[in-house]
């Protein structure tokens, strides 16, 4: 059933805004430990092009994330970074990227709900889209990835725990190595 | 349920019915336009469809810059500059695109590059790259099938590289679709049967999968009752005036809705069927269709079970249960397929179109995966299970 906040004057864009930024900073850090050490992520990054670069943004150009394909695994780009990106997903609003990223919203269902622009190969993006689903599938309680991806992934509690540690371990490695 | 939100948007004037064309010279005139050039491929030519046009424009004292007819069945970039230099050197400052799908693309690209000038088609390619109206353009659909005239796409063959380039956007739709009769009353049956399967694909996936939305759903289910209405009786009497300008409006109806809520998994893999063993679209739609619906039961009983109101009529909806109208569904498609076969010989199955071998299924599985019309399905397909529905088509 449909329902609206109890108070529309409510909606705290800033507070949005900033969940967003963080959100698209942890998501691009999983993906990038994702490509490193899950082998579906790894499958689907190896069919992508070496320099390929995906990028997604909030209109009209905040926040982002931005990764490029470099000797086999995704590698996080600074946002101010010169590169033109083969593949862009836009969400039309921040409160729309709030919505995905705070998994009120699946993915496939912003994309059917007009919430996102795709600028693109659109094979590539289908690509990309399996990456996220299979990231969020790994790291969200069963619960809530039910909630994100359209089709949970046939994945054993075990499996999941392991892989999740896997990814969380690699993004905690990989910070480090940043510091 | 209610849908929490949706977009819909068809700014294209219908103009339909008996002597449709002889509206053509007043839209055109309405438009400012004046000397039109006429995009067509030589089969459409060759069996005076276009002289149905230039007759009714002429009686009209409306000229014509030129006609022309070389768009192949798979349009390049080569065709769309050559085209488009046609049209400058004519001076014309209009277009009427006459034919099928591969017309109506290559006119939509040709008037990007008359619109916008240059000769550097790539520069538009993708979404959201035209930010201005395009010259007034017309569209006379041929066939009963591919919708066209009311989408905002245009796919395009890059000579260079052989990949197919997607234009999308909201300045590619026609200014006016014209369907009348006599366009497509020389269809041959096999033809008429594929491309009317191919329009109940497009508003069976646009009922059926994620971006459904209430205006979408209007006309998607008025296309599936006039197609289930009329195709047979079409095919038994090819010259049924009426029941070709109910399939004509059908294609017409179901492209608005697929322009609007998109396809899925039928699509994802007709598209793939068609790119290895280059079986027409409409054919791999027909052939794919129960199965997939199959697949899907699981996350859409209740929306394939609606679909047999439009199928089969009021009084085989409220005859059957509720539990079991979703495989009503899915066995009158199965019945019109077998209908269409004794007619026409329509293939039913992917091994009797002589053209797929078993052992190109692995690879047309593999395909289907990276075809953005997976995205809406309800059901994201594994390479196992878009494999499993192959072999069952087969």
């Amino acid at each position: 059933m449909l329902s609206l906040p109890k108070d529309l004057d409510a909606v705290d864009y800033s507070f949005q805004r900033a969940y967003v930024t963080g959100m698209m900073s942890l998501i691009s850090r999983l993906l990038q430990a994702g490509s490193e050490v899950d082998d579906d992520i790894q499958r689907e990054v190896a069919a992508l092009p070496d320099g390929f670069v995906f990028r997604m943004e909030v209109m009209p150009d905040s926040p982002s994330l931005m990764l490029q394909k470099r000797d086999g695994t995704l590698h996080i780009l600074p946002k101010e970074s010169p590169i033109k990106s083969d593949l862009t997903i836009k969400f039309k609003h921040v409160t729309h990227a709030f919505l995905v990223f705070s998994f009120q919203e699946g993915t496939a269902t912003a994309f059917a709900n007009d919430r996102m622009l795709l600028d693109g190969n659109t094979a590539l993006a289908m690509k990309i889209v399996r990456c996220l689903n299979r990231v969020e599938s790994l790291v969200l309680p069963k619960v809530v990835a039910e909630r994100a991806v359209k089709t949970y992934p046939d994945i054993k509690l075990l499996d999941k725990l392991q892989l999740s540690t896997k990814t969380y371990s690699k993004l905690v490695s990989n910070l480090v190595k940043e510091i | 349920m209610a849908k929490d939100y949706y977009e819909f948007f068809c700014p294209v004037k219908i103009v339909a019915g008996l002597k449709a064309l002889e509206h053509v010279p007043y839209e055109l005139s309405s438009h400012g336009s004046s000397n039109p050039l006429i995009i067509t491929d030589k089969g459409v030519r060759s069996v005076g469809l276009v002289d149905h046009v230039t007759k009714a424009m002429d009686a009209a004292q409306v000229s014509v810059a030129g006609i022309y007819e070389d768009v192949p069945p798979d349009s390049s970039t080569s065709v769309v500059t050559q085209c488009a230099r046609y049209y400058r050197e004519q001076g014309a400052d209009s277009i009427v695109a006459i034919g099928g799908g591969s017309v109506i693309d290559t006119a939509k690209a040709v008037n990007i590059l008359v619109s916008e000038g240059g000769d550097d088609l790539k520069a538009y390619s993708g979404a959201g790259n035209l930010k201005r109206p395009l010259k007034p353009f017309f569209v006379i659909p041929t066939t009963a099938g591919t919708g066209s005239e009311t989408t905002l796409v245009s796919v395009i063959k890059d000579d260079d590289t052989g990949t197919k380039m997607p234009f999308v956007s909201h300045f590619l739709l026609p200014d006016v679709a014209v369907l009348d009769p006599r366009m497509t009353l020389s269809l041959p049956p096999k033809i008429t049967a594929a491309t009317a399967m191919d329009a109940l694909t497009h508003a069976v996936e646009a009922f059926t999968c994620l971006a459904k939305n209430p205006v979408s759903d209007s006309y998607a289910t008025a296309a599936i009752k006039k197609i289930s209405e009329n195709l047979v009786d079409v095919l038994n009497e090819p010259s049924n005036v009426e029941g070709r300008l109910e399939l004509a409006q059908a294609a017409t109806m179901a492209g608005i809705a697929f322009s609007n809520s998109m396809v899925g998994l039928v699509h994802a893999l007709g598209h793939n069927v068609g790119a290895v063993a280059h079986v027409p679209h409409g054919v791999c739609m027909s052939i794919l269709m129960p199965y997939v619906l199959e697949f899907n039961l699981a996350e859409r009983a209740d929306t394939i079970g609606d679909l047999l109101l439009h199928l089969a009529g009021p009084d085989v909806y409220a005859s059957i249960p509720s539990t079991q109208r979703a495989e009503k569904a899915i066995e009158r498609i199965r019945e019109m397929k077998e209908q269409v076969y004794s007619i026409c010989q329509l293939p039913r199955t992917l091994s009797e179109t002589g053209a797929v071998q078993r052992s190109d299924l692995p690879k047309i599985a593999q395909m289907s995966l990276d075809d953005a019309s997976m995205l809406l399905n309800p059901i994201d397909a594994t390479y196992e299970q878009a494999l499993e529905i192959l072999q069952q088509a087969f």
